[in-house]
């Protein structure tokens, strides 16, 4: 009886076993890759920021906190970072706002939903270099749409340098994020829209409240979990931007656009040095985390208080 | 946490199936609201393909119509076109973008489809591992590139377009876990017991009974990856260095084009490198909003 019992029960086990193992074998290459992104970068930039590296040397000396001394004198390196959470700020609540209130707008296509929906993702789709591109040819000051425009209002007119003054160059590219990333956020916001319950809606109906009123006391509150979680994964898209600012101003005019990103990518490879790109990379994901951190933690409270 | 992403997806799925339509919001359906609402979609759609047409326009203006203040074209100056192609080499960057995204498409999928398998229905490392995988996204790409940039000089993978679609792979591994985990969670569990009733191992029953049930998710997955591969460009921009290896992105945003003379040209050249994308756009479209809302909204 005794061995039966036994036997059933490794038999039952020998799978659940051999499961646990193939698992944790299924999960090697996602680690690798995670190191090989992520920790491995992380180890060596907190290893050169305290040395003298160069793009073909590394390691020549250590200099302790003397890369870090250095970037909190050099002028660029702090401003660079409050530019980064400007920019990031800046065209995560722009791009949010423009998003939600066209997906607040989208059940009115009902019909035509789909050509809509297809025509309101081209920027998202766009190459953000390709972006860049058409946007600097609109913005520019001879032949550019924006200042034909103005030419053709009052002909003669200086024009306007939109990507060659301040602060409207940091302003454009702002825009030009923004207008990029609305899509993405329209497309997050109708979603949740769309998980709205159709009762409560139906009680105001009852009810007779307005339009105005709906939104506020309803489709407001319901939706705020949701619109901070699309604001938080837009916060942390937009400390990565790069390409705009590559293409569209290089940095300037001055170092007006030169967001962290940008500066940490000069450092590197055009000063070569490594170790002060590494200070300025350690440095820069303190700053992402301290932005990023508490606003997560808005946003589990506000899903908390909503479920 | 699992819940919420199930019905989530469901809600997502409701939203892109054909024939379901966006549910009509009782107590805004009043004339004056809806006529308000249209106005405002005829400006957002405005606004997001006039760069574009203005591009197309742009590509067929002679330099002359440039400096002048006109619209449109006075004449279709189709030497743009054959200029730029003349001048870079157009097809060759076009090539290596397609063959880097679809080099990085089949390697974050081989890595992360057994990964949200272990994750989702064997349940390895508890709740945890997901949360590990996808905060490695979190970080902005150029943390990496200093130390990335060293590994695969190293490694001896500069300017291969095989080596920067393994690096651009590995870079999307972390999105890809995320955004297919909510398609593993929706499938019930039962169906895992069945497999393994009828005496399928993990391995078979990922292969030949979870993955065709995930096929769309799958799809989704591998369009969004592709485009975000194929859009990227700080990392072609350091891994690749010569023209014959450039991408698309790389190619275009070094073009020395900053006078007039060259709008045409530069526009002709964009376009090119934008019309694949919105064909995959058009054409996948339906798989793309849902892999795009897919885990994102709770």
């Amino acid at each position: 009886m005794s061995t039966v019992a036994t036997r059933t029960r490794q038999v039952v086990r020998r799978p659940a076993r051999r499961a646990a193992w193939t698992g944790r074998a299924m999960l090697v290459p996602a680690v690798f890759a995670v190191v090989v992104i992520a920790v491995y970068p992380l180890v060596f930039s907190v290893a050169a920021s305290l040395s003298d590296s160069s793009l073909g040397q590394q390691f020549t000396d250590w200099v302790g906190g003397a890369n870090y001394a250095a970037l909190f004198t050099d002028g660029v390196t702090l401003p660079s970072l409050v530019r980064s959470v400007v920019f990031a700020l800046a065209s995560a609540i722009l791009a949010l706002v423009g998003g939600s209130v066209v997906a607040l707008c989208l059940d009115v296509s009902v019909r035509s939903g789909r050509v809509l929906r297809v025509l309101l993702l081209l920027p998202l789709m766009t190459p953000p270099v390709m972006a860049a591109v058409v946007w600097r040819l609109m913005l520019a000051p001879t032949g550019g749409l924006f200042n034909n425009v103005i030419q053709t209002i009052s002909p003669g007119a200086e024009p306007f340098l939109f990507l060659g003054s301040s602060p409207a160059a940091m302003i454009s590219v702002i825009a030009v994020d923004a207008w990029q990333w609305a899509p993405f956020c329209a497309l997050l916001v109708f979603a949740a829209l769309q998980t709205l319950p159709s009762e409560v809606y139906e009680a105001a109906q009852v009810d007779g409240a307005g339009t105005l009123q709906v939104f506020r006391r309803i489709t407001f509150p319901l939706l705020l979990p949701s619109l901070l979680t699309a604001l938080l994964l837009k916060v942390v898209l937009s400390f990565k931007v790069f390409d705009l600012v590559f293409v569209m101003t290089g940095g300037g005019p001055g170092f007006d656009t030169t967001v962290s990103s940008y500066d940490i990518y000069r450092s590197g490879f055009q000063s070569f040095d490594i170790g002060m790109a590494a200070a300025q990379t350690i440095v820069f994901l303190v700053l992402v985390t301290i932005v990023i951190v508490p606003l997560n933690a808005v946003r589990q409270r506000a899903q908390k208080g909503a479920s | 946490m699992s819940i919420r992403t199930a019905v989530s997806g469901d809600a997502t799925r409701a939203v892109v199936l054909p024939g379901s339509r966006p549910r009509r919001a009782p107590g805004s359906s009043s004339r004056a609201i809806s006529s308000l609402k249209w106005v405002v979609l005829v400006v957002a759609i405005l606004l997001a393909i006039t760069p574009i047409l203005y591009l197309i326009a742009t590509s067929f203006k002679s330099p002359d119509d440039i400096l002048s203040t006109r619209i449109l074209p006075a004449r279709f100056a189709v030497e743009n076109w054959a200029s730029a192609m003349a001048n870079w080499p157009i097809f060759t960057y076009l090539g290596n973008s397609l063959l880097v995204a679809g080099v990085a498409v089949v390697v974050a999928l081989v890595i992360a489809v057994p990964a949200n398998y272990a994750i989702a229905r064997l349940r390895v490392g508890g709740g945890q591992t997901l949360l590990l995988i996808v905060s490695a996204y979190i970080a902005p790409p150029v943390v990496a590139i200093v130390p990335l940039f060293l590994l695969v000089r190293t490694a001896g993978l500069m300017n291969s377009p095989f080596g920067l679609g393994l690096v651009e792979g590995l870079m999307l591994t972390p999105v890809a876990v995320w955004l297919l985990d909510g398609f593993f969670r929706s499938i019930p569990g039962e169906i895992d017991e069945a497999a393994q009733l009828d005496g399928c191992g993990p391995v078979r029953t990922l292969v030949s009974v979870l993955l065709p049930l995930i096929t769309p998710g799958l799809a989704a997955v591998g369009i969004i990856v592709f485009i975000l591969v194929y859009n990227d460009f700080l990392i072609p921009l350091l891994l690749t260095q010569t023209g014959s290896a450039q991408t698309l992105p790389v190619g275009i945003a070094l073009m020395q084009g900053g006078r007039e003379v060259m709008f045409g040209q530069m526009a002709a050249a964009s376009l090119t490198g934008i019309i694949p994308v919105y064909l995959l756009a058009l054409f996948a479209q339906r798989w793309l909003i849902g892999g795009l809302t897919q885990g994102s909204v709770k």
